[in-house]
C-alpha cells in the first residue's frame, strides 16, 4: 500500500499538470487507503494550487493550464469532500463565489482569469459563463449559496447591466446576503464605488485580494 | 477561381464542423496545437525581451509557417454552435492569393490608399484614429472633430459613445440600434465639419453586438460602403453569430472588413511566442473563412494590459514581420499603451509600439489607446497627431534601427506599466473653444517629440 507522501507527491503532480483523471484516480486511492481526506486536501490539494496560482503570476505557466489545475482540483474535492464531511468536518473554503461575463458580452478570458486565480486561492467558484442575465446571476447565487457575485466586462454597453443586478439586489433585498465584486475592460474602482458594488479587481491577482477581504480573511 | 468558402458555405460549417466545446477548445485544442507548433518549427524560448524589436526575418518567416499550419490544424471555434469552422489548405492558399493588396478607403482627396507594405517599406503606415475609448455625449463631437482635423490621421475612427439622448445603451438591445445610426450619423457630419467630407472610417466602434452595426453601417448618413466595417471576434480563433452577423450585413452593403483579434500573451495561447503564432493563424483565417478586406495580427498581453512592454513589442514586431513578409495582405496592428494625455509616457509609448508596427510592415495601425481606454474622455487630438506622425515617419526606419530606438525609449516608461500615470481628460488637456491643446500638453509633444526625432524617428520639425 503506498504511503501518503507517495499518494501525496502523485496528486499534487497530477493536479499541478491539470491531469483530471490521474488526480480523481489517486484521490479514490487516497481513500482506499484510508488517509485522511482533511489532510489531504490542506496539505496537498492547496499548497499545490498556490504554487499553481505564483507561477502563473510570473509567467512559468498560462492560463489554459491553471484553469485545467484548478478543474482538477475540483474533482479531486467532489471525491474527497463527503469522506471529509463523514468525518464531522468540513472543507474551509476561502468563500463560494458565482462569476460570470454580464449580458451582451462574450469575452472570457478576463473572467476565466479571474475565476482561475479565485479557485487556486481556495475559493468555491462557479463559472456561469458569459453573456449571462442579471437574474441568472441572482438565480445561480441564491441556489449555490454563494458569498460574492463576481461580474466582468469588457464592454461599455453591458456595464449597465451590472447596476441592474445591483439594483434587483437593492429591491429584493438580498444586498446584505450578497458581496459583488465587478471588474473588466471599462470598469474603474470609482464606477465600481458610484453603482454601490462592493469591491473591484484591476486584474486577477486583484481580484483575489478583493475577495479575501470581502470574505474579512 | 476564387477557390474559398463562400459565406454560406461558412455559415454551414458552422453547424456541420466537428463538435467541440469551449473549454474543451480553450484548455487542451488550442494550447496543445501551439504547443506542437512551437516545438515543430523550433520556437519556443525565442522571445527575447532585451531585443524588443525582432531583427531575425528567417524567424519571423519559421512563426508565419507555424501560424499557417494552427490555421489549417484549428480553424475557428464557433462558440454558438460548439462546432470548428475549418478550411483546406487550398481553401486558405486561395484565399490569401485573392486577398487585397491594396485598399482605398474613403472617397476622393480625402481618402487613404493602404498598401501592403513589408519590413522598413517607405510607403506609410496608415493611421487610424483612435481607439473606442468611451466618450460622453457631450464631448464626443468635440473630440471627434479634433481628432478629424489632425491631418497625420488618415482615418477616423474615434470613440465609443455609452449614452444616447441622455439614456444608457444596453448592449444587444434597440438602444444599441439607436446609438449605432447615431454614431455613424454623427461621425460623417463630423468628418464634414473638420473640412475632410471623405476621409475614411471605421465604424462602429460603439457597437458591442450586431444591432449597432445594423444601425451604423450602410444605413443612409451611416457609415459607407467605402469605409471599413469593424468586426472584432470574441477572442483568438473564436467566432460567433454576431460576428457573423456584422460579416454578412458588410458584405450585404457591398462594403469592407476589417476583421480581427488578438493573440494575447499569457492567455490561451501561453507565452509571447505562443501569441504570435495564434494572431498569425487567427489573420489568415479571416481571409479564408470571413472574406476579410484588411487586417488581422494583434498582440496583447494580459499581465500588463497593454503591449507596449518588451514582449509585447517583441511579439508586434514578429507578427507584422511574418505577415507583412509573406503574404500580399495589409496586415493592421494596434499599439496598446496605458498612460493617460499630457503624460510624457503616453507619448514614448507611442513611440515605441506604432513605431515598431510602421517599421514592420503594417499597412494600417488603430490609436492610441491613452490610459489603456478605460477612462471616459481621457483622450485628446494631440496624441492622435503623435500616432499618425510616428505612423508615416517610422514607415522607411529598419527594425534593426527600430530596436535601438526601443531600447532608449523603453527606460523611459516601462517602470510605470503596471501603475501608469492616467494623466488628465480631454476637457482639462485642451482648451475647448479653440480645440487646441494647452500649454502643458503643447510643451510634453513637443519635448518628447524633440527626444523621438533625436532617437533617429524622422518626424517632420516643428
Amino acid at each position: 500500500m503506498k504511503s501518503f507522501s507517495e499518494i501525496a507527491d502523485a496528486l499534487g503532480q497530477a493536479v499541478a499538470e491539470g491531469d483530471e483523471a490521474q488526480a480523481t484516480a489517486l484521490a479514490k486511492e487516497a481513500l482506499a487507503a484510508e488517509l485522511d481526506p482533511q489532510q489531504i486536501f490542506s496539505q496537498v490539494i492547496t499548497p499545490t494550487l498556490g504554487e499553481v496560482g505564483r507561477k502563473f503570476s510570473c509567467m512559468e505557466l498560462f492560463l489554459p493550464e491553471m484553469m485545467l489545475a484548478a478543474d482538477a482540483a475540483k474533482a479531486v474535492l467532489g471525491i474527497l469532500q463527503p469522506a471529509i464531511e463523514a468525518r464531522k468536518s468540513n472543507v474551509t473554503m476561502a468563500g463560494r463565489v458565482v462569476i460570470g461575463t454580464v449580458a451582451g458580452d462574450v469575452h472570457d478570458i478576463g473572467k476565466n482569469m479571474v475565476a482561475s486565480m479565485l479557485e487556486v486561492n481556495g475559493f468555491a467558484v462557479v463559472n456561469l459563463g458569459s453573456d449571462v442575465a442579471p437574474d441568472a446571476f441572482l438565480r445561480a447565487a441564491r441556489e449555490r449559496k454563494a458569498d460574492i457575485i463576481a461580474m466582468s466586462s469588457l464592454l461599455t454597453t453591458s456595464l449597465p447591466y451590472m447596476k441592474d443586478l445591483l439594483a434587483v439586489l437593492q429591491e429584493s433585498r438580498e444586498k446584505e446576503k450578497f458581496k459583488v465584486m465587478v471588474g473588466g475592460g471599462p470598469v474603474t474602482a470609482e464606477w465600481a464605488a458610484q453603482v454601490g458594488a462592493d469591491g473591484y479587481g484591476k486584474d486577477a491577482a486583484e481580484a483575489v485580494a478583493v475577495a479575501r477581504r470581502l470574505m474579512g480573511t | 477561381m476564387h477557390n474559398a468558402p463562400d459565406i454560406a458555405e461558412v455559415l454551414a460549417r458552422t453547424q456541420t464542423g466537428e463538435y467541440c466545446t469551449t473549454k474543451e477548445w480553450d484548455t487542451r485544442r488550442v494550447p496543445g496545437a501551439i504547443r506542437r507548433m512551437l516545438e515543430k518549427h523550433q520556437l519556443a524560448k525565442t522571445c527575447n525581451p532585451s531585443q524588443p524589436c525582432n531583427t531575425d526575418f528567417e524567424l519571423a518567416d519559421r512563426f508565419y509557417r507555424a501560424g499557417f499550419d494552427l490555421a489549417l490544424e484549428l480553424g475557428y471555434h464557433c462558440i454558438d454552435t460548439q462546432r470548428t469552422v475549418k478550411v483546406t489548405r487550398e481553401e486558405l492558399l486561395n484565399a490569401l492569393k485573392y486577398a487585397r493588396s491594396e485598399v482605398f478607403v474613403g472617397e476622393g482627396i480625402d481618402g487613404t490608399l493602404i498598401k501592403h507594405r513589408t519590413p522598413g517599406d517607405p510607403y506609410p503606415t496608415a493611421s487610424v484614429c483612435s481607439l473606442g475609448i468611451t466618450n460622453s455625449e457631450k464631448m464626443f463631437p468635440l473630440i471627434t472633430e479634433g481628432i478629424a482635423r489632425e491631418r497625420a490621421v488618415d482615418i477616423l475612427e474615434a470613440g465609443s459613445l455609452t449614452t444616447i439622448f441622455g439614456h444608457e445603451v444596453l448592449a444587444g438591445t434597440p438602444w444599441e440600434t439607436l446609438m449605432g445610426y447615431e454614431h455613424a450619423r454623427m461621425h460623417r457630419e463630423i468628418r464634414r465639419k473638420a473640412g475632410r467630407p471623405g476621409m475614411g472610417a471605421i465604424g462602429c466602434i460603439s457597437a458591442t453586438t450586431e444591432y449597432g452595426q445594423f444601425g451604423a453601417y450602410g444605413t443612409p448618413g451611416g457609415f459607407l460602403p467605402t469605409d471599413l466595417a469593424l468586426i472584432l471576434f470574441p477572442s483568438e480563433l473564436k467566432i460567433d453569430y454576431r460576428t457573423l452577423h456584422k460579416v454578412i450585413h458588410t458584405l450585404n452593403c457591398g462594403g469592407m472588413l476589417k476583421c480581427d483579434s488578438p493573440g494575447m500573451i499569457g492567455g490561451m495561447a501561453g507565452p509571447p511566442e505562443g501569441a504570435v503564432i495564434s494572431s498569425i493563424a487567427c489573420a489568415l483565417l479571416s481571409y479564408a473563412i470571413l472574406q476579410n478586406t484588411v487586417g488581422g495580427g494583434e498582440i496583447y498581453d494580459v499581465y500588463y494590459l497593454a503591449n507596449v512592454n518588451r514582449e509585447g513589442l517583441w511579439a508586434l514586431s514578429m507578427t507584422g514581420q511574418a505577415l507583412s513578409r509573406n503574404t500580399h495582405t495589409c496586415c493592421h496592428l494596434i499599439a496598446n499603451q496605458v498612460s493617460g494625455p499630457v503624460t510624457a509616457s503616453l507619448l514614448y509609448e507611442i513611440a515605441a509600439g506604432v513605431g515598431v508596427i510602421a517599421s514592420c510592415g503594417a499597412s494600417m495601425s488603430t490609436g492610441p489607446r491613452s490610459a489603456g481606454g478605460k477612462l471616459n474622455d481621457h483622450i485628446t487630438p494631440l496624441e492622435c497627431r503623435f500616432v499618425g506622425e510616428v505612423c508615416h515617419a517610422a514607415s522607411g526606419v529598419m527594425p534593426e534601427k527600430m530596436n535601438e530606438i526601443c531600447k532608449e525609449l523603453l527606460p523611459r516608461y516601462e517602470t510605470r506599466l503596471k501603475n501608469p500615470d492616467i494623466g488628465k481628460p480631454f476637457h482639462e488637456a485642451y482648451n475647448l473653444d479653440r480645440l487646441e491643446p494647452t500649454h502643458e500638453w503643447e510643451d510634453i509633444y513637443r519635448k518628447v517629440k524633440g527626444e523621438v526625432i533625436a532617437l533617429g524617428i524622422p518626424l517632420d520639425e516643428f
